[in-house]
């Protein structure tokens, strides 16, 4: 059967990886890319034949037209991003298409209502952290993209629960492989209302301690509605949806830890690392 | 329903650098593909960021395509906080 071996989440802000927009302080850029660096180490050291990753859209491969809130890419190979406004570089991956398919059927078969897409793109949310992570683009994925952009969206206690899901799933699977579960978005940041830049940094440490301590329940349960959580992490904040299906996905063997935490206006998010991984 | 396709059009451009340039060239042409009140077409053609945020436009969209059209953050920033 197969393991969860670790667990990474992350934020994908495109400056992380591009040009920085107005300037960022050094020593603040420093301890993020040292963070990834650290995330990067644990990560090769699980030695993960294949990576789940949660992650969201920015509209380039869903829309209102099409909304699903989970959605499985399950093809042979994936490539992007879509739109590049940030000039990242261009990649292809290969997909894990035979875990995607049985997480899909899996799913179908018992309560978590996947959509699937045999040709799903990539987007900055997987390139960005990808490029520090697995900087050799070796490693196949299982995209899936979570509905963190457009309301009406899963509920973070959804979110969760589809991570204890996966991580149920990736056990049964009877294939003798090793799994690494990645998320990625966040945390506090408001992309494109008048708040624009704003970062909650009260707020990203409390959630990052919750996450440290097992307190995801207290997550969920003060923050039902999107509209409260966006109040107080922005709409890009929705993007915590990511970080609580992975930490839903870790058997209790792996320990969590901050591996950084930067509040970075200059980069319109409040910027963290967070690894799960055995002793 | 004429909200969907203010985001329809603000989704197009972003992921097509052909049409995001239209968009500034020829404004009039490209908002003819789209179902628009004459309040969203002016809006949109005046580039009234605040109007259509007001409006009910996704607010992540409005960035992107301010970026796409050629302005910088700053800019897009200034345009989102003067009131409609």
């Amino acid at each position: 059967m197969a393991e969860i071996v670790a667990g990474i989440a992350t934020s994908h802000v495109p400056f992380m990886a591009a040009q920085p927009w107005g300037g960022v302080d050094e020593g603040q850029h420093g301890r993020v890319v040292a963070g990834l660096g650290e995330a990067q180490k644990l990560l090769e050291q699980a030695r993960p034949d294949a990576l789940v990753i949660f992650s969201t859209d920015h509209f380039d491969r869903c829309f209102y037209d099409n909304l699903p809130p989970f959605l499985v890419g399950v093809g042979e190979e994936a490539e992007g991003p879509v739109t590049n406004l940030s000039r990242l570089p261009k990649v292809k991956l290969k997909v894990a298409g035979d875990l995607g398919r049985f997480i899909v059927s899996e799913g179908l078969e018992n309560g978590v209502d996947f959509a699937l897409s045999q040709d799903l793109a990539l987007d900055h949310a997987e390139v960005v952290p990808l490029s520090f992570l697995t900087p050799r683009w070796d490693l196949p994925i299982v995209p899936i993209v979570v509905n963190a952009f457009a309301p009406p969206m899963p509920s973070l206690k959804r979110c969760w629960q589809v991570g204890t899901f996966i991580r149920e799933t990736v056990e049964r699977w009877p294939e003798k492989k090793r799994i690494a579960v990645i998320g990625t978005g966040g945390l506090s940041h408001w992309v494109g209302p008048p708040e624009t830049g704003r970062v909650n940094a009260e707020f990203d440490r409390w959630f990052l301690q919750c996450l440290v301590e097992g307190r995801e329940a207290e997550v969920i349960a003060q923050y039902k509605k999107a509209e409260e959580l966006e109040k107080v992490a922005g709409n890009g904040g929705q993007e915590i949806r990511d970080w609580l299906a992975v930490a839903g996905a870790m058997p209790t063997s792996l320990k969590p830890r901050v591996l950084a935490y930067e509040p970075i206006p200059q980069w319109v998010t409040g910027t963290g690392v967070m690894a799960w991984a055995g002793n | 329903m004429s909200l969907y396709q203010v985001n329809k059009l603000l989704r197009d451009a972003n992921c097509n650098a052909e049409l995001a340039q239209r968009c500034c060239t020829e404004p009039e042409a490209v908002l003819q593909n789209y179902d628009l009140t004459p309040e969203e077409r002016e809006a949109i053609k005046n580039w009234q960021v605040r109007k259509l945020y007001d409006m009910g436009a996704n607010p992540f969209l409005l960035l992107v395509y301010s970026m796409a059209t050629g302005n910088d953050m700053r800019a897009y920033v200034k345009a989102i906080n003067q009131p409609s």
